[in-house]
């Protein structure tokens, strides 16, 4: 190992000792647990009551939604539509229906009749 | 600083709460020295220092649930670093400035230090610390969490989102720098 490899060696050591040194841990004040503490039981309440406000909020306004009776035309709308297309529906396959008889019968007859 | 929102292990029920906060428990009181002393050589006074440590164990205690589940049982100081050494950040930027007190002035040498053992190579001591205040932000972190909280090359590159090897040069180079620039004292 050459000197300038020793020095250099060496003052890495040096200077990771005097960091060693020079940047130890530092002890929190004793006070920082118990405002911790405070402040993190503050802030838990407070999201509690949060959540149970919102849930109770919630429930009232669906409530009241129920009750007023101009949220009632949609689903009334909504009913009508539907029978409307259910009706639409079963006159069509009435139809369709129909018109195989109708073919059906047409056949039946040509076989009966006699060249 | 703020970050007084809604805590999320309020919503769980109440005997998977009580556990959680067991645990949260034992992690704030084996890591409350590694963030103090981190927020402290970072922001240089007392007073931030708490701050941001409150601030630190408050958003550790919101994300605590799915931490433990993702963490595999890995250690949980390099990802309570990180969330320090976010929010100092965005304690620098959102209030435009660098640290008030420089950490050559908040002196914790002289706090820790007897008198008589402070005489000879306080000098040093104060030249190293002087010469940290030189370093690039990342490096400076390095050492901090190397030399104050003793943390090895693969937590250091947690905390600080690198590869082991990046970490691994990273300190190198800044105790290289240091060197040299001691050397030129």
């Amino acid at each position: 190992m050459s000197e300038a490899s020793e020095r250099l060696t060496g003052s890495t050591w040096d200077v990771e000792h005097l960091l060693s040194d020079a940047l130890r841990p530092i002890e929190p004040p004793e006070r920082l647990s118990g405002r911790f503490e405070d402040t993190l039981s503050a802030v838990t309440q407070a999201a509690v009551e949060e959540l149970s406000d919102w849930a109770e909020e919630l429930s009232e306004s669906e409530l009241r939604a129920l009750r007023d009776p101009r949220n009632w035309v949609r689903p009334v709308v909504a009913v009508g539509a539907g029978g409307a297309a259910a009706g639409a529906l079963l006159v069509l396959e009435l139809r369709r229906r129909g018109r195989q008889q109708a073919k059906g019968g047409l056949r039946s007859l040509a076989g009966r009749v006699k060249p | 600083m703020s970050g007084q929102e809604n805590v999320e292990p309020a919503s769980l029920d109440p005997q998977a709460k009580a556990e959680l906060d067991r645990a949260f428990e034992d992690l704030y009181r084996a890591h409350l020295r590694d963030v103090y002393s981190y927020a402290y050589y970072r922001v240089g006074n007392q007073h931030d220092a708490e701050d941001l440590t409150e601030q630190t164990f408050l958003q550790a205690y919101r994300h605590f649930d799915r931490a433990r589940r993702e963490s595999d049982g890995r250690p949980l100081r390099p990802w309570l670093i990180r969330i320090a050494h976010n929010l100092a950040s965005n304690f620098y930027r959102d209030r435009s400035r660098r640290p008030q007190t420089s950490l050559e002035n908040a002196d914790p040498i002289a706090t820790r230090h007897g008198t008589e053992a402070i005489a000879e190579g306080r000098e040093e001591l104060r030249q190293v610390i002087a010469n940290l205040e030189h370093l690039s932000d990342d490096r400076r972190e390095a050492l901090i969490m190397r030399f104050a909280l003793g943390m090895d090359n693969r937590e250091i590159a947690r905390a600080l989102g690198r590869s082991d090897g990046a970490t691994k040069v990273l300190i190198h180079r800044a105790i290289k720098q240091l060197q040299e620039e001691m050397a030129d004292e």
